[in-house]
């Protein structure tokens, strides 16, 4: 136990970078798995297939794999950044292609008539899509995007593979000094599931604020 | 769904039905079409980095090493029947019929599988399979693949007999577990690129950005020369040697044999100064123990004595470190042990 409490400056550290990077990510893949979903649903055939593309080739491979080739591999052709930024990158690009998932089940649980109403207001693809069908489809995909943020908050954890000295990597290194795993890696445990029951009350929360009425 | 069910000739025929569950709108061909696409482009940056990959194993005759080994197991030592004792823990081995190790499969030169032959290579594996021919009679070993963070939990649940795993001997490991030995005694040392300048001491690390393998005795050694520095890890030995090149920290520290190795094969590499560390490696043991301890103990004196000892290490580490194998550290002599 001492072991634990003796080493909670170097834990918390640790801490303020995962949460860093799992709000960076997780901005990132909000914003990037809505482009995607829109291209998935639009009407244009290879914007469609782009899109799907996208969600195949980021969904089917590990994310740990890919963290590794942007490492070490990008440096290679000349792109290179720093440590962290290349994680936040990577997690959020691979996260996008679930969210861009979630949110195509949300758009197509929206009922056709609700697009074609609104195209018959005259509306566009992306004034429909805006003001008509994603506010009903964020509405219903509120909970799969909490258990996506989860999942999320605990991919980050793969960054300690690439250097990143988040949560997990800082409880390892004070174990290398205490050999002491089971207090360390317990509490490393504890402070992630705090972590993702914030996210759970938040997603309970908005999911009855966002309810559609149908 | 019925074809997802249908057992596919392959592994990944199967994967591919059971995805077309998830996205039944595109059609199989599309979904081939788009796998040949991801495949080609990845195989198009794994080809980008192959020029400048590094090469894992350190160099020399594997095959040669290999029949060398054989020779020492041979002549190996077995233990008596009579300090065999009835109910402890060199019986259950000797039942079992395999001595179960953990250790690694990629530290090169101490304990790295070899991906030709399947076979693990180096000194501490070396050591394993002759305490595995002292207690059973022949070299029958399975190397569990453990990690600083699960090394003291294996040991006390019993999964594992022995840790060799270059498992320094410090007084807070010595609580959860026995050690024998010290077995091996080394050190750290510090590498730069070619070229770099004002690094010449480990102390001049300090405020620098430095390279070190996650897990390993060198994090906490850099703390202690350099407390200002910013300590970047990752988990294996080329992968280091790769963020060096790629300038993610100016120096890189590793065990000092390791570095000489990786010097080998990237002439870019340059090691500065001498060892600043001394890590005595002890064989890790269940706590409380005692019985096992001293039969480890009496394996490693006989081991020496009969210079088995030094032909693991003429195999392995002696492969790029000049001169003879040092002398053995005295058993017992370092606290904890």
């Amino acid at each position: 136990m001492d072991a634990l409490l003796g080493n909670l400056p170097a834990l918390r550290e640790g801490l303020v970078v995962t949460l860093q990077l799992t709000l960076l990510a997780f901005a990132g893949a909000f914003v990037v798995g809505i482009l995607v979903a829109t291209a998935r649903v639009s009407p244009v055939p290879v914007l469609r297939a782009a899109g799907t593309f996208y969600v195949e080739t980021l969904q089917n491979i590990p994310l740990l794999v890919l963290l590794i080739l942007a490492v070490f591999g990008l440096p290679e052709i000349g792109v290179q950044a720093e440590l962290f930024t290349t994680a936040a990158m990577v997690i959020a690009l691979y996260q996008a292609a679930y969210v861009a998932e979630a949110l195509r089940s949300g758009i197509n649980s929206v009922p056709a008539g609700q697009g074609e109403a609104a195209r018959a207001m005259g509306l566009g693809f992306t004034g429909s899509l805006r003001h008509v069908v994603l506010p009903q489809a964020l509405g219903t995909v509120v909970q799969p995007l909490g258990n996506i943020f989860i999942m999320l908050t605990m991919n980050t954890s793969l960054a300690a593979a690439v250097g990143v000295v988040e949560l997990t990597a800082a409880a390892n290194r004070v174990n290398l000094i205490e050999a002491q795993p089971i207090p360390i890696f317990v509490g490393a445990g504890v402070a992630y599931m705090l972590l993702s029951s914030v996210v759970g009350f938040v997603t309970g929360v908005l999911e009855r604020k966002l309810a559609v009425a149908r | 769904m019925v074809e997802a069910r249908r057992p596919g000739p392959s592994n990944a025929h199967q994967r591919m039905e059971l995805v077309m569950v998830h996205a039944p709108a595109l059609s199989r061909r599309r979904r081939a079409a788009l796998t040949v696409v991801t495949v080609l482009s990845l195989a198009g940056v794994a080809a980008c980095s192959g020029s400048g990959g590094s090469a894992a194993v350190p160099p020399g005759a594997p095959g040669d090493s290999g029949k060398k080994a054989d020779d020492a197991f041979a002549k190996a030592p077995v233990a008596a029947a009579s300090e065999i004792l009835p109910g402890s823990t060199m019986e259950k081995i000797k039942k079992r019929g395999e001595l179960i190790v953990g250790g690694s499969l990629d530290a090169p030169l101490l304990s790295q599988q070899n991906p030709v032959t399947g076979q693990v290579e180096g000194f501490d594996a070396d050591l394993g399979k002759l305490l595995a021919k002292y207690i059973i009679g022949e070299p029958k070993v399975r190397i569990v693949n453990s990690a600083s963070e699960t090394r003291e939990a294996l040991l006390s649940n019993g999964t594992v007999d022995v840790v060799f795993q270059t498992y320094t001997i410090t007084p807070e490991r010595a609580k959860q577990v026995a050690f024998a030995g010290p077995y091996y005694t080394s050190g750290l040392a510090v590498a730069v690129k070619k070229g770099t300048t004002g690094i010449a001491k480990p102390e001049d690390l300090d405020g620098k950005t430095v390279i070190a393998g996650a897990n390993t005795p060198a994090i906490p050694a850099i703390k202690k020369v350099a407390p200002n520095a910013k300590i970047v890890t990752f988990g294996s030995d080329p992968e280091c040697v790769q963020a060096l090149k790629q300038d993610r920290g100016v120096a890189y520290v590793q065990d000092q044999s390791l570095l000489v190795a990786d010097g080998k094969t990237e002439p870019e590499l340059q090691v500065v100064g001498e060892p600043f560390t001394t890590d005595p490696y002890g064989i890790g043991l269940k706590h409380g123990d005692d019985q096992m301890k001293k039969f480890v103990n009496d394996w490693l004196k006989k081991a020496q004595d009969a210079g088995l000892w030094q032909q693991a290490w003429k195999n392995s580490i002696g492969t790029v470190v000049q001169g003879d194998a040092p002398a053995p550290p005295a058993i017992g002599s370092v606290p904890g042990s």
